[in-house]
C-alpha cells in the first residue's frame, strides 16, 4: 500500500506511523523532504508577507503622488483666468483707480491660492534664465545686458523646480555674435 | 533583484514601463509627467539637459538643441540629407560616412544623444521603484534595419544598461494586448503619434510575433491637426479683426495651446469653445477670440490629413497579401488615435472590425516592451496564480434582502466578518442563510447552505451581539461561522462547492445583476427605509414604556397611533417613500416625549438613538 504512493507522502506518512520496520535512511530521506518543504512554504510565505508590505508601502507612496497629480490637474485649470486677468490689467491702464485697484487684489488672491497649493509665483527679477524655472518662448540680441538675462515674462509661472505647475514664459537675451 | 524596464524610445516622446507584482506599470519621470520629451541640450556652460527642461531652452540655444534624433540614429549621412535640412542644429557626416550632430564643435553620435534619453528615463525609473535598473527592452519601428537596430542597442548600452531585446513597436502593442497568445491571427497595427504614421500587419501564432509588411508616412502626426486649428482660428480672427495673429508670437502660441485643447476635447465632445480674451489689440483697444468649433468643422478642416492614412493601409495590406477579411485584430497606437475620424477610417478599411484602444495608446508600447522584459526576466511565469471569489457571499437579513460579506473578486483566501443582530425582543435563536450572487433580493441568489445558531440570552431586540465570519481558503472552499459574543456559543458550516459554477453561469448571473441593478437598488432602499421605520417605532414604543404615566396623554395617543400604523406599513411592505414619512413622524414623537421625560426629570439622558452602531444589520428568523 505504501510502496504505491510516491516518495513525497510516503515520507510524510512514515512520521506519523509505526517507525519500527523502516530503515534510518528512509527516515533521514522523510526528514530531509518534510524540512525542504516547510523552507518552501515559509519561504512563499515570507514573499507574500513583503509583497503585501511593500503593496502597504507603494499603495501610500502613489497616494501622494495621485493626489499631487490631482491637485496640478486642478490648479491648472484656473491659470488661463489668472492669465485673463494679468492681461486684463495690462490694458487697464486708464481704468478707474479703485476700479484697477480692486482688480490687482483679485490677481493677489489669485497669486495667493495656488503659492497655499503650493505652487508660489515665480519671481522674475533680474533673475538670469533658468530652464528649471522658465521657458524661452522669444529671443532677443542685445549687447548691453548678459546673455540670458530675462528682459520680460509673457505670462507668469507657478511653482519651484521640485513642483512646477508651469514655468514662467519669458523673453531672454542673447549675445549678438551668437547663432 | 533589479528591475528590468520596457521603454517606447520615441521621435517626440518617451514612455518607460516596468513589469511588476504580476501587473505593468508606466512610471513618471521626476517631473511627474507620464512621456519625456525625447530632447537633448547641451548649454554654453556645459550643462546637460533632458526632457522637458531641454525643451524650455530650446529656442535660446537651437543649435546646441537636438530633439528627434530617432531620424538620424543608425544613418548614414546620405540617406538623411533632406532631415537635416528640416531641423534647427547641425547634422554633418562623421568619418565613415554616419549621421553625426555637430554641437559647438564637438562631434556626436545620434546613439549618445538617444542614450542621454535612456539614461534618464531609467534614472528618474530607479528612482521612482527605489531600486537599479540595469535591464532593459527597447522598441523600435518595424521598418528599421539592422543598422538602426544596433545603433539603438548601443544607445542603451552607452546609458549604462543590458539591453535584454530591441523589439518591434507593433510587436509591443500586440504584446501588450495579450495576442501572442492567440492561435494564427492577422494584426493590424494603426501608430499615428505626434509626427509620425507607421501602419504593421502582425502575423501572430503559437507565441511568436512576425511583422508580414510595414508602410506609414515618416511625417504625419497630431501636431499637423493642430495646426489645421490654429490656421482655421487665425483666418477667421483675420476676416473679423484684421489683424494676423500668426505674426504675434505669444498670441501664436496661445492658438497653438488653444489648437491642442480644442482637438481634445472634440474627441469627446461634439463641439468646444475656444477662448482667448485679450489676444491682441489695435487703435480701438483691446481683441478676444471667441469661438465655437463644432466637430464637424474640425473633421473638414482635416479630411485630407485622414485621408493620408488610407494609402500606406492599403499598402501594407497590398504587400501582406491580406484583404480586410483577413484581419483579426486592428490595435490602435499613438494619442492621434483617439480622433474619432480616424478611428472611424481605421474601421473603414478593416471591415468594421471594433479597434483594440483600451490600453492608453500612448503608453501601448512601453506597456508591451515591459511586458516583454517581464517575460525575458520570468518574472511574469513566476506569478503565483491567485485566484478570485468569482461572486459575492454573503447572508440573509430581515427584510429578506442580501447582506455582502466578500464581494466578488475578492482575492482569496479571505477572511472576512462583520455583526449582526436580532431584529425581535428575546429572539432565542438566529438563521444564518449563507447566499452566492449579486442581487439584492436574497431570493434571487444561489442558497449555499443554511444554519441556526441558539441559545442566545433573552435581551431586547438589537443588544444581541452575533458575529458571523466568512473564510474562504485558496481552494474555494467556504467555513461560515456565527458566534454570540455574549456567551461564546458557535455554530458554523463548511461548504465546498462555492467555485463548482461554470463561466457561463457565473457570466449569466453578473449579467443579471446588471439589468436589475435599478430594481434592486429600489427594493434594497424600500427594505432599508422599512427597517429603519420598524426600529423607530420599537424605539418609541420602549420610550412610552419607559415614561409610563408621565407621558403627555395627547402626545401618548399620538405615539400609540404612529406606531400602530409604523407596524401595519412594515407588514404590507410600503415603499421607500411612505416609510420616510413615516420614520420622520415617528421621530419628531419621541423627540417632543424625550423633551416631556427630561421635563419629569432632569438627571435621565435624553432617549435618543445612542447606540453604538457596530450592527451592520439584523437577522429576524
Amino acid at each position: 500500500m505504501v510502496e504505491e504512493q510516491n516518495e513525497d507522502t510516503r515520507a510524510v506518512d512514515l512520521l506519523n506511523d509505526d517507525l519500527t520496520d523502516v530503515s534510518p535512511e528512509e527516515i533521514r530521506a522523510a526528514q530531509a523532504a518534510v524540512a525542504a518543504q516547510l523552507e518552501t512554504a515559509e519561504d512563499r510565505w515570507r514573499r507574500a508577507a513583503a509583497d503585501y508590505d511593500n503593496l502597504r508601502k507603494r499603495m501610500a507612496r502613489e497616494i501622494q503622488t495621485v493626489r499631487e497629480q490631482e491637485r496640478r490637474h486642478t490648479a491648472k485649470a484656473f491659470l488661463p483666468v489668472v492669465d485673463g486677468l494679468d492681461r486684463a490689467l495690462s490694458f487697464g491702464v486708464d481704468l478707474d483707480e479703485g476700479v484697477l485697484g480692486g482688480m490687482q487684489a483679485i490677481r493677489a488672491q489669485a497669486a495667493d491660492a495656488l503659492r497655499a497649493l503650493g505652487y508660489p509665483e515665480i519671481v522674475i527679477d533680474g533673475a538670469e534664465f533658468d530652464p528649471q524655472l522658465h521657458e524661452a518662448v522669444s529671443v532677443v540680441e542685445d549687447a548691453s545686458v548678459p546673455p540670458r538675462s530675462i528682459l520680460a515674462v509673457t505670462r507668469p509661472g507657478f511653482g519651484t523646480p521640485e513642483r512646477m505647475l508651469r514655468p514662467a514664459a519669458v523673453v531672454v537675451t542673447r549675445r549678438p555674435d551668437e547663432e | 533583484m533589479a528591475k528590468a524596464v520596457g521603454i517606447d524610445l520615441g521621435t517626440t516622446n518617451s514612455v518607460i514601463a516596468v513589469w511588476e507584482a504580476g501587473e505593468e506599470k508606466v512610471i513618471p519621470n521626476a517631473e511627474g509627467a507620464r512621456t519625456t520629451p525625447s530632447v537633448v541640450a547641451f548649454t554654453e556652460d556645459g550643462e546637460r539637459l533632458v526632457g522637458q527642461l531641454a525643451r524650455r531652452q530650446s529656442i535660446l540655444n537651437p543649435k546646441g538643441t537636438i530633439s528627434s534624433a530617432k531620424r538620424f540614429i543608425g544613418r548614414s549621412f546620405d540617406e538623411i540629407k533632406e532631415e537635416a535640412n528640416a531641423v534647427g542644429f547641425d547634422v554633418v557626416e562623421g568619418p565613415n560616412g554616419e549621421a553625426r550632430f555637430n554641437i559647438r564643435g564637438k562631434q556626436y553620435a545620434p546613439e549618445e544623444i538617444s542614450a542621454q534619453v535612456l539614461r534618464k528615463l531609467v534614472d528618474d525609473a530607479s528612482k521612482f521603484l527605489g531600486e537599479k535598473v540595469t535591464e532593459a527592452v527597447i522598441t523600435v519601428p518595424a521598418y528599421f534595419n539592422d543598422a538602426q537596430r544596433t545603433a539603438t542597442k548601443d544607445a542603451g548600452r552607452i546609458a549604462g544598461l543590458e539591453v535584454l531585446r530591441i523589439i518591434n513597436e507593433p510587436t509591443a502593442a500586440a504584446l501588450a494586448y495579450g495576442m501572442d497568445k492567440k492561435n494564427h491571427e492577422t494584426i493590424l497595427v494603426f501608430d499615428l503619434g505626434g509626427g509620425t504614421f507607421d501602419v504593421s500587419l502582425l502575423d501572430v501564432g503559437d507565441g511568436v510575433v512576425e511583422v508580414r509588411s510595414t508602410a506609414g508616412d515618416t511625417h504625419l502626426g497630431g501636431d499637423d491637426f493642430d495646426r489645421r486649428l490654429v490656421d482655421y482660428f487665425a483666418d477667421e480672427f483675420k476676416n473679423e479683426n484684421g489683424i494676423d495673429l500668426r505674426n504675434d508670437p505669444q498670441a501664436l502660441q496661445r492658438l497653438f495651446e488653444a489648437a491642442e485643447k480644442a482637438k481634445v476635447e472634440l474627441s469627446s465632445v461634439s463641439q468646444t469653445q475656444v477662448s482667448l480674451p485679450f489676444i491682441t489689440a489695435d487703435a480701438s483697444g483691446p481683441r478676444h477670440l471667441t469661438m465655437t468649433v463644432k466637430r464637424s468643422k474640425f473633421e473638414d478642416l482635416t479630411a485630407d490629413l485622414v485621408e493620408r492614412c488610407l494609402g500606406p493601409v492599403r499598402q501594407a495590406m497590398a504587400d501582406a497579401k491580406v484583404s480586410e477579411n483577413d484581419i483579426d485584430e486592428v490595435i490602435l497606437v499613438g494619442g492621434s488615435t483617439r480622433i474619432p475620424a480616424v478611428q472611424a477610417l481605421v474601421k473603414r478599411l478593416t471591415g468594421g472590425k471594433e479597434p483594440n484602444m483600451t490600453v492608453n495608446p500612448d503608453e501601448v508600447v512601453a506597456v508591451g516592451a515591459a511586458i516583454q522584459a517581464g517575460v525575458l526576466k520570468g518574472d511574469v511565469e513566476d506569478v503565483l496564480l491567485l485566484d478570485v471569489t468569482p461572486l459575492s457571499l454573503g447572508v440573509e437579513t430581515r427584510g429578506g434582502v442580501m447582506t455582502k460579506i466578500i464581494e466578488r473578486n475578492t482575492t482569496i483566501p479571505a477572511r472576512r466578518s462583520e455583526v449582526f443582530s436580532t431584529a425581535e425582543d428575546n429572539q432565542p435563536s438566529v438563521e444564518i442563510v449563507v447566499l452566492q450572487g449579486e442581487r439584492e433580493n436574497a431570493a434571487d441568489n444561489r442558497v449555499l447552505g443554511r444554519f441556526q445558531l441558539t441559545g442566545i440570552r433573552p435581551a431586547p431586540r438589537g443588544e444581541a451581539q452575533v458575529e458571523v465570519t466568512f473564510d474562504i481558503d485558496a481552494n474555494g472552499i467556504l467555513h461560515v461561522t456565527a458566534k454570540d459574543k455574549d456567551t461564546g456559543t458557535e455554530q458554523g458550516i463548511t461548504i465546498s462547492d462555492t467555485s463548482n459554477l461554470d463561466q457561463g453561469e457565473i457570466d449569466r448571473m453578473i449579467k443579471e445583476a446588471e439589468q436589475h441593478r435599478a430594481d434592486d437598488q429600489a427594493l434594497r432602499q424600500a427594505v432599508d427605509a422599512r427597517n429603519e421605520l420598524d426600529s423607530a417605532a420599537y424605539q418609541v414604543e420602549r420610550v412610552l414604556r419607559e415614561l409610563g404615566d408621565a407621558a403627555p396623554e395627547h402626545e401618548r395617543a399620538r405615539a400609540e397611533l404612529l406606531i400602530t400604523q409604523a407596524r401595519e406599513a412594515v407588514q404590507n411592505n410600503v415603499g421607500e417613500q411612505e416609510a420616510k414619512e413615516r420614520t420622520g413622524e415617528l421621530l419628531q414623537v419621541a423627540q417632543s416625549l424625550a423633551a416631556a421625560r427630561a421635563n419629569a426629570s432632569h438627571a435621565e439622558q435624553p432617549a435618543q438613538d445612542d447606540e453604538d452602531d457596530v450592527v451592520d444589520a439584523e437577522f429576524d428568523r
